[in-house]
C-alpha cells in the first residue's frame, strides 16, 4: 500500500472538462512517446495496487468474520437457550383479545379452564372445600393467584375479604364453590361480593354451587347458580362458559417512576396477586429497606440460608423481616426452594435475592430433610470462605436484632467445643415465661427456628452421615438424637429473636399454632446489649448457675407449682423449686409443670443437666431435678422435691410433634 | 484511430481505478480503525499519549467501578508484564506525575480486570450506569458450577462475563467467584445464539477461552499512567498462572449416573476410610507445595474423580504423579516432618523412581515419577521380591485444574485418554480386585534390577 504514488496521474483528472482542450492535449501526447509510456505504465501499476488492497480488504474482512464465528463453540447449553426463549415468542405472536373462560362448580369437582387450559382442577375428596378464587391479569391472561377460602369454618370468609380487597382493580376474579361454602359466609363477606357485582354470591346458601367471572370494580361477565333443594342434598352442578375480553397492558399497569427497584416491582406485581401494597399504583410499600449497618458486625459475611417450600405469602412475610433486620447483608442471604415454584421464586426476585430451586426427592419430612440437605451443602459451596451459616425458615419474623444478637454471640461457637448451635428461639419462651432480651442460656436440646450451624459440624459430622431419602426422618429429630449432638448444647436467648408465625405447614394446623406457637414472645428492641456472653462458655456457665443457685430463693414446696400464688408478688428475685426427676430421662414431673404452666410440654425442651430456666411473674424461675441433677445439691435437706402425677390416660397429645 | 481509442480507454480505466482505489482506500482505513484503533494512532504519527482510547476507555472505567465499589483488580497479562518488569519504579512513583503513558496507551483492542464477584455488595444497575457512561456493555451469564454437585439444584445465572467496549476499546471484565479450596474460578466465554459475534474481536480474548483457577491474590494499589489500580502483589506468580490455568469440571452428571448404577459405598467403613483419605491429600497437597513441587492425582485417585467426583472407598491409598523434573530430594524429608514416613523407595531419579508413605490408619500415599519421551510419558514399577521392573506407558499429556475433595488440584487434562491408558476401555465399570504388575493395559515389562543394585533401587522401611 505505501507504495502508491499518486502524483502521475492527476493529470488526467481535469481531462474532462473540455473536449477540444482534452483532443489537442492527447494529440500533443500522441507525440510524445515517452510520456505515453510512462502514463501507461502507471495506470497498469495503478490498476495493480488496487488489485492488491481490494484483494487484502476481502481477506481481512473474511478473517474477521471466521473469528467471531468461530471462537466459542455452541454447546448443549446454547440449545436449550434457544429453546427457553422460544415459547414467550410462541405466546406474543398471536395476541388474542378475547379470553374464553370455562368455570365448573359442583359437589365433588370444582375446576377452571382459561382458553381451554385448564388452571384449576380439584376432585380429591375430603380436600378444597370453600370458595376457591382465581386471579387473572386482565391483560395477559395469566393466573396471578389461586387460593381457597373454606367458608365452611369459621374466619375464613374474614381472610377472603383480606385477600379480595387487596386485588388491584381491573383483574379477573373467578369464584366457584366446592362442596359447601355459605356456612360461615358472613354479611362483610357477602356485602363485598355484592359490591363486585353478583347477584347469586351474596344469596348463597347452604349446599349451593355457583360460578363467577367477574372484573374487580368492573361488570360481571359471567355468574351461574344452582340452589340446593334440601337439606341434606347438594345443588345442580353448573359449567359457566365466558368471554373475557382482555385490555391493554398500559392499563393493566401502574405508573411507577423508571428505577431498578420499580422494574423489579412491575414485573412481580404483573405475575402475581395477593401482596398488598406492595402493587399500589398510589403509594407502594418499599422493597428495599436499608436497616442501620450494625458497628462491628461479626456476621457480615455469614451465609444465610432460607428453607423455603410453597408458601410465597409466608416467604414474602418471612424476607421482608429478613431484610428489616439491623445488620442484613442481601448478598448473604441465598433462598432455596423445595420445588419448581413460580410464585415463591417471583418473591425471591421481587427483592433482589439469589435463589434456588431444588427438584424434590422422597416424599414428607424425608422431603424436608433433603431439601434441607441440598440447601446446606449449597450454601457452603456457595460461600466457599464462610466458617458458620445461618439457617431460617420461610414461616419466621425475624427480630430486628437478630444479627446484632448473633454477632454478640458467634464467638462462643468458634471458641467452645462444647457447643451444637446458636439458637434464636426459646421453646419455652412464651409471653408469661420470657422476660429478659439480655439473658442467654445454655440448653441440651436443639431448638431450630433460626440458628447458626458451624461449617466443620456440617461438613465433618452430619453431612456424610445425613439421613439418605429412603429414611423418613424429621431433620430435627435426627441432629437432637444423642448419636448426633454428642452431649453438645445449644446456646439459645430467653426472649427469641424470631417468631414461628406459620399455621400451615407438613406437622402444623390452626390448633396446634394457637396452643404452642401464638403466644411465643418475640423481641421487638433494636440493638439489646447481650449480658455477660462470655459465662455461656462450658466451665463459666456452671460457675453461673452455682452463683444463681446460692442466691436463689426457696419457694415453698407444699403449695400447688401450677397456681400463681406459688411465687410471692415481687419483681427481679430469683427463685427455685426442686421436682422429683429420678434419672436422666425421667421428666413425668417436669411434663405436668410444662402442661400446667402451658408452655411446650411435647417433649422435653430447654434444659441444662436437669435444669429449667424460665421467668414467671417477672422473677427469674429455676426448676431442678432431683437427684437427676448434679445441682441437686444445693437442695436444702428439709425440702421434699414436688412430684405430679401423670393424669391418667388421655385420648392423645394434638397430632404428631411439630417440627420446630 | 485504434490508437486513440486505446489511449482513451487507458485513460478512462485509469479514471474509474483511481476513483474505485480512493474509496476502497477510505473503506479501508475507516474499517481498520473501527476494528482496533491502530489505523487511527498510525494516522496521526506519533501522538501516542493519555488520550489514547485504550487509557481513556481504563479511566472511565475505574471511576465507572470506584463508584459503583466494584472489587476489581488488574489482571491484563500484558500490562501486569510491563509492571512486574519495573514493579520498584511502579511502587515508587505512584505520587509523582507520570510524565508519558508507558502502560496503557498501546493500540490494543482489549484491557482484562478481574471481578470478585463475593465482595461485591451492589450488583444492582451497574450495567445501565455503565451504558450512560458511554460503554456498550455485552454481559455473558452461566449456571453456577457450584451447586452441579449437588443433585438437582437449579440456580439463577451467575455472570461469568462483561465485555464494555468503549469507541475502540474494549475492557473484558472477567468475574472471579470464590470456590471451594481457596481458589478463584472464572468461567468460559461462551456466546449465546443471539450474541453479537462481532461485538469485539472475541478470539483476541486472554481469558475465557476455558474455565481457568487462580490462587486468591493478594492485592496491591498502585499509579499506572496516573490511574490508581489495584494490581496482585505478586504479578510475576500470577503472570505464571496464566497459561496453566486452565480448569475442568467434574462431570457430576456422569458421576451421579455412574452411583445410581452402582450405588455408592456410604457404610461406616468407606466414610472413615473417604475421611481419612481426603485429609491424606490435603496434607500431600500442602506439603508439595510448600517445596513448590507441582503434582496429579493419578491412577486410582484420578480414576475416582473422573467417574464418581470421589474417593473410591475400596482404592486403600491414593495416587499421585509428579514430572521427574521437579523431583527434589527434600520430598522425602518434607514428608516425614509432616508425619508420613516413607515406606518403600523404589528405583532412582535417573530410572522408575517411586516413593510410598505410610499414612495415618493404614492409608498410604503412593507417588509415581513420570518420565517423558518424544511421543509418551511413562512411569515405572518395581516388584520387591524378584527385582522385576516394569513400565507403564501414556500418551502425553497436560495439566488442568479441578476441585476434589474441597482442593484444587491438578489432574492430566486428556482425562480420558490417561484412564484408559491405565484401565482400559472400561474403566466404567468397577473392579475391586487389581494386581498392578497385569491387570493394567499400559504395563509393559521392563527387564530386572542388577542385584548390585538392590540396595538402592528396593529400599522397604
Amino acid at each position: 500500500m505505501d507504495d502508491w504514488k499518486p502524483s502521475p496521474v492527476i493529470k488526467p483528472f481535469g481531462a474532462r472538462k473540455k473536449r477540444s482542450w482534452y483532443l489537442t492535449w492527447k494529440y500533443k501526447l500522441t507525440n510524445q512517446r515517452a510520456l505515453r509510456r510512462f502514463c501507461q505504465t502507471g495506470a497498469v501499476l495503478f490498476l495493480l495496487v488496487t488489485v492488491i488492497v481490494n484483494i487484502k480488504l476481502i481477506l481481512d474482512t473474511r478473517r474477521a468474520i471466521n473469528e467471531a464465528n468461530e471462537d466459542p463453540e455452541p454447546e448443549q447449553d446454547y440449545d436449550e437457550a434457544l429453546g427457553r426463549l422460544e415459547s414467550p415468542r410462541r405466546r406474543g405472536s398471536s395476541p388474542r383479545r378475547v379470553l374464553d373462560v370455562e368455570v365448573y362448580s359442583s359437589r365433588s369437582k370444582v375446576y377452571v379452564a382459561v382458553d381451554g387450559t385448564t388452571v384449576l382442577e380439584d376432585e380429591a375428596r375430603e380436600q378444597g372445600r370453600g370458595i376457591h378464587v382465581i386471579v387473572l391479569n386482565q391483560a395477559t391472561g395469566h393466573v396471578m393467584a389461586k387460593r381457597v377460602f373454606d367458608t365452611y369454618s369459621p374466619h375464613e370468609d374474614e381472610a377472603m375479604v383480606l385477600f379480595l380487597n387487596m386485588v388491584a382493580p381491573g383483574r379477573v376474579l373467578i369464584c366457584t364453590v366446592k362442596d359447601e361454602g355459605s356456612f360461615h359466609l358472613k354479611d362483610t363477606a357477602k356485602a363485598l361480593l355484592r359490591s363486585l357485582g353478583s347477584q347469586a354470591g351474596p344469596a348463597l346458601g347452604w349446599r349451593d354451587t355457583w360460578a363467577f367471572v367477574g372484573r374487580k370494580g368492573g361488570p360481571v361477565l359471567g355468574e351461574k347458580h344452582s340452589k340446593s333443594p334440601a337439606l341434606s342434598s347438594w345443588g345442580d352442578p353448573v359449567l359457566l362458559k365466558t368471554d373475557v375480553p382482555l385490555s391493554s397492558a398500559e392499563e393493566a399497569e401502574c405508573h411507577w417512576a423508571d428505577t431498578e427497584l420499580n422494574r423489579r416491582r412491575r414485573h412481580f406485581c404483573s405475575k402475581v396477586e395477593g401482596y398488598g401494597s406492595v402493587c399500589s399504583c398510589k403509594d407502594p410499600t418499599p422493597i428495599e429497606f436499608s436497616p442501620d449497618p450494625l458497628p462491628d458486625n461479626k456476621v457480615l459475611n455469614v451465609p444465610v440460608a432460607v428453607i423455603a417450600g410453597n408458601r410465597p405469602n409466608y416467604l414474602y412475610r418471612m424476607l421482608r423481616s429478613l431484610l428489616s433486620a439491623q445488620g442484613v447483608s442481601p448478598q448473604m442471604i441465598t433462598v432455596f426452594i423445595d420445588g419448581y415454584y413460580e410464585e415463591p421464586m417471583d418473591v425471591v426476585a421481587l427483592f433482589g435475592l439469589r435463589g434456588i430451586q431444588h427438584t424434590p426427592i422422597s416424599i414428607k419430612n424425608a422431603r424436608v430433610s433433603q431439601h434441607y440437605k441440598a440447601s446446606l451443602t449449597a450454601t457452603f459451596n456457595l460461600f466457599p470462605e464462610a466458617k458458620f451459616a445461618v439457617v431460617l425458615e420461610e414461616d419466621l419474623d425475624i427480630a430486628v436484632d437478630f444479627f446484632s444478637f448473633l454477632s454478640q454471640s458467634i464467638h462462643l461457637l468458634e471458641e467452645d467445643d462444647s457447643l451444637y448451635c446458636i439458637s434464636a428461639w426459646n421453646d419455652q419462651g412464651y409471653e408469661h415465661t420470657a422476660e429478659d432480651p439480655a439473658l442467654l442460656y445454655r440448653v441440651e436440646t436443639m431448638p431450630g427456628l433460626g440458628w447458626v450451624l458451624r461449617k466443620s459440624l456440617y461438613k465433618e459430622e452430619l453431612e456424610p452421615k445425613w439421613p439418605t431419602p429412603e429414611k423418613l426422618w424429621d431433620w430435627d429429630m435426627w441432629m437432637r438424637m444423642p448419636e448426633q449432638r454428642q452431649g453438645r448444647e445449644c446456646i439459645i436467648p430467653d426472649v427469641s429473636r424470631s417468631y414461628h408465625f406459620g399455621i400451615v405447614g407438613l406437622n402444623m394446623n390452626g390448633y396446634f399454632h394457637e396452643a404452642y406457637f401464638k403466644k411465643h414472645k418475640f423481641n421487638t428492641v433494636p440493638g439489646v446489649q447481650l449480658r455477660n456472653v462470655d459465662s455461656l462458655k462450658k466451665e463459666a456457665y456452671e460457675v453461673e448457675i452455682h452463683r444463681l443457685l446460692s442466691e436463689a430463693e426457696v419457694l415453698d414446696h407444699s403449695k400447688d407449682p401450677c397456681e400463681d400464688s406459688f411465687l410471692p408478688d415481687t419483681e427481679g428475685h430469683t427463685y427455685v423449686v426442686f421436682i422429683r426427676m429420678e434419672k436422666d430421662d425421667d421428666f413425668t414431673t417436669w411434663t405436668q409443670l410444662a402442661k400446667c404452666l402451658h408452655i411446650w410440654d411435647l417433649d422435653v425442651r430447654g434444659n441444662h443437666q436437669g435444669l429449667w430456666r424460665l421467668f414467671r411473674k417477672k422473677n427469674h424461675f429455676l426448676v431442678v431435678g432431683v437427684p437427676a441433677s448434679p445441682y441437686s445439691v444445693k437442695k436444702p435437706p428439709s425440702v421434699t422435691p414436688i412430684f405430679l402425677e401423670p393424669p391418667p390416660k388421655e385420648e392423645g397429645a394434638p397430632g404428631a410433634a411439630e417440627q420446630t | 484511430m485504434s490508437r486513440i481509442n486505446k489511449n482513451v480507454l487507458l485513460a478512462l480505466l485509469t479514471l474509474t481505478s483511481s476513483a474505485f482505489l480512493l474509496f476502497q482506500l477510505y473503506y479501508y482505513k475507516h474499517y481498520l480503525s473501527a476494528k482496533n484503533g491502530t489505523g487511527s494512532s498510525k494516522s496521526k504519527g506519533n501522538r501516542i499519549g493519555f488520550d489514547s482510547t485504550q487509557w481513556r476507555a481504563v479511566k472511565k472505567f475505574i471511576t465507572l467501578t470506584s463508584s459503583q465499589n466494584a472489587p476489581v483488580f488488574l489482571i491484563d497479562p500484558w500490562i501486569l508484564e510491563l509492571i512486574s518488569k519495573n514493579l520498584e519504579q511502579v511502587k515508587n512513583a505512584s505520587q509523582g506525575s507520570a510524565s508519558d503513558c508507558r502502560f496503557l496507551c498501546a493500540p490494543r483492542d482489549f484491557t482484562a480486570f478481574a471481578l470478585q464477584y463475593h465482595l461485591w455488595k451492589s450488583e444492582d444497575g451497574w450495567f445501565r450506569i455503565a451504558e450512560n457512561m458511554g460503554f456498550q456493555c455485552l454481559k455473558i451469564e452461566s449456571k453456577d458450577p457450584r451447586l452441579d454437585g449437588i443433585d438437582s439444584l437449579s440456580g439463577t445465572a451467575i455472570p461469568l462475563h462483561y465485555v464494555c467496549k468503549l469507541a475502540t476499546h474494549a475492557i473484558h471484565l472477567v468475574v472471579f467467584h470464590e470456590r471451594s479450596g481457596n481458589y478463584l474460578w472464572h468461567g468460559h466465554l461462551r456466546l449465546k445464539g443471539h450474541m453479537d459475534r462481532k461485538f469485539v474481536p472475541f478470539r483476541k480474548l486472554q481469558f475465557g477461552r476455558y474455565p481457568g483457577a487462580f490462587d486468591r491474590p493478594e492485592l496491591q494499589q498502585v499509579t499506572i499512567d496516573g490511574l490508581d489500580v489495584l494490581i496482585p502483589k505478586d504479578p510475576g506468580h500470577f503472570l505464571e498462572e496464566v497459561p496453566h490455568s486452565r480448569f475442568i469440571e467434574c462431570r457430576y452428571k456422569e458421576a451421579r449416573a455412574f452411583l445410581q448404577q452402582y450405588l455408592d459405598d456410604n457404610t461406616v467403613d468407606a466414610m472413615a476410610f473417604r475421611k481419612r483419605a481426603k485429609e491424606l491429600l490435603q496434607l500431600a497437597a500442602k506439603t508439595l507445595k510448600e517445596l513448590g513441587v507441582p503434582f496429579w492425582l493419578s491412577s486410582g485417585t484420578c480414576l475416582g474423580w473422573y467417574r464418581q467426583c470421589s474417593i473410591i472407598p475400596y482404592s486403600k491409598d491414593v495416587d499421585l504423579g509428579i514430572f521427574i523434573q521437579d523431583y527434589k530430594p527434600d520430598i522425602i524429608l518434607a514428608f516425614q516432618n509432616a508425619g508420613l514416613p516413607l515406606k518403600h523407595k523404589f528405583g532412582k531419579v535417573e530410572d522408575s523412581l517411586e516413593l510410598s508413605f505410610q499414612g495415618k490408619d493404614d492409608v498410604k500415599l503412593d507417588i509415581f515419577f513420570f518420565y517423558e519421551e518424544t511421543d509418551h510419558m511413562w512411569n515405572g514399577g518395581t516388584q520387591a521380591k524378584t527385582g522385576k521392573k516394569f513400565k507403564y506407558l501414556f500418551p502425553k499429556f497436560t495439566l488442568c485444574w479441578t476441585e476434589f475433595v474441597d482442593m484444587k488440584v491438578h489432574v492430566p487434562c486428556e482425562t480420558v485418554d490417561y484412564i484408559e491408558a491405565n484401565y482400559g476401555k472400561t474403566w466404567k465399570i468397577p473392579v475391586q480386585t487389581w494386581d498392578w504388575k497385569s491387570s493394567p493395559p499400559n504395563v509393559q515389562p521392563n527387564g530386572i534390577w542388577p542385584i548390585s543394585e538392590w540396595d538402592e533401587v528396593i529400599q522397604l522401611y
